[in-house]
């Protein structure tokens, strides 16, 4: 039988046995070193992606923030009991070094959307010539590379407005879409008042954008321990 | 600050935004771009592989793209070799379009999701 892992955990002196996982099933933790991995059993082989299957994920990841900072596993991870404890023994020192930098934090999101223009998208019929073609290529590469210009812009406006209240920040800038800019600041709790009224007072400044905030989440952009678990173990 | 289940930082997730359903459509078009397992069946085999195969060619063809207008704006090429290299380009372009619809895929299909790096194209 595997296991389904949720995440793992660092001072968790008690752990709720009634909290239910994926599908339902009991979650425990199974202690390991000074660590604890909150695990379900799980009988089949692969995890189905569904609403309900990612909520319950996300639920029991969501039940020790009040009082620790998990590291999340991605949604699906099976391994065995014997993995874990050796993926926790050799990774110990890296894994230790992600708890402190997350130690304290929860994840806040911010995603902005901004209004581009297509005017020079659509592809024109009546271009018959090499050169017309090429000169049609040569605006299209200007406005996309004035697109980047201001989605870089945008994103380092937004570092800026949150700066010195972040411990870090994970930002995806997709300088071609309308969903612009998807950013993961790791804010320090005490500091989420300051960091919602920094957000607040920016957003007033830039009418033109579009703007949804979310949180408090685990760490989920922070963990990174299901890439360093498929190098280590190839699990999928 | 102390932390515990009275503390209200630690409630349930907030969401504010006062353009949802901008979001919610925009949010889904990402999700829609997300890997998603293949079926090993003859058809989607095929297609997927079509998929991959005219990603990566899409991909080559705008760097092509993108060094002829260089090169053109440099005033490296003769007015004739322009023309020559527009043509190349734009049958290129036209044959790429070809397969896409031969195989049922849309410009938003041709695309990688790379992870934290973002998109291919």
């Amino acid at each position: 039988m595997k296991l389904y892992a949720y995440c793992l955990v660092e001072d968790l002196d008690a752990f709720d046995p009634t909290t239910r996982g994926i599908s339902g099933a009991a979650v425990r933790s199974l202690q390991i070193d000074d660590l604890a991995v909150l695990v379900s059993d799980f009988n089949a082989d692969t995890v189905a992606v569904t609403k309900e299957n990612a909520l319950d994920h996300a639920a029991v990841v969501r039940s020790v923030l009040d009082r620790t900072a998990p590291l999340p596993f991605r949604f699906g991870t099976l391994v065995t009991g014997q993995q874990l404890r050796s993926y926790i023994s050799a990774r110990k020192p890296a894994l230790q070094t992600r708890f402190e930098h997350v130690r304290g934090c929860v994840e806040m999101s911010v995603k902005i959307i901004r209004e581009i223009s297509t005017d020079n998208e659509t592809p024109r019929d009546d271009i018959t010539s090499g050169t017309s073609f090429l000169e049609e290529k040569r605006l299209a590469l200007l406005g996309s590379e004035q697109k980047a210009a201001e989605a870089t812009e945008i994103s380092t406006w937004l570092h800026e407005q949150v700066n010195g209240l972040i411990r870090d920040e994970q930002a995806t800038v997709r300088s071609s879409e309308k969903l612009v800019l998807a950013a993961a600041h790791l804010v320090e709790r005490d500091k989420i008042p300051q960091y919602k009224e920094r957000l607040a007072a920016a957003r007033k400044n830039r009418p033109e954008l579009h703007f949804l905030f979310s949180g408090p989440w685990p760490p989920y952009s922070f963990a990174n321990i299901e890439l360093e678990f498929k190098t280590q173990f190839g699990v999928s | 600050m102390e932390l515990s289940p009275e503390n209200p930082l630690m409630a349930e997730p907030q969401i504010e935004t006062a353009h949802a359903e901008e979001f919610v459509e925009q949010l889904r078009c990402v999700t829609d771009t997300l890997p998603s397992r293949i079926n090993i069946d003859a058809q989607s085999v095929e297609q997927g592989l079509a998929k991959l195969v005219l990603t990566l060619i899409e991909f080559i063809r705008r760097l092509l793209e993108k060094q002829a207008v260089r090169r053109m704006e440099g005033g490296d090429l003769s007015p004739e070799q322009i023309e020559e290299l527009g043509l190349a380009l734009m049958k290129l372009e036209a044959k790429l379009q070809e397969l896409k619809t031969q195989f049922g895929l849309t410009d938003d299909d041709l695309n990688l999701d790379l992870g934290p790096i973002g998109r291919l194209i």
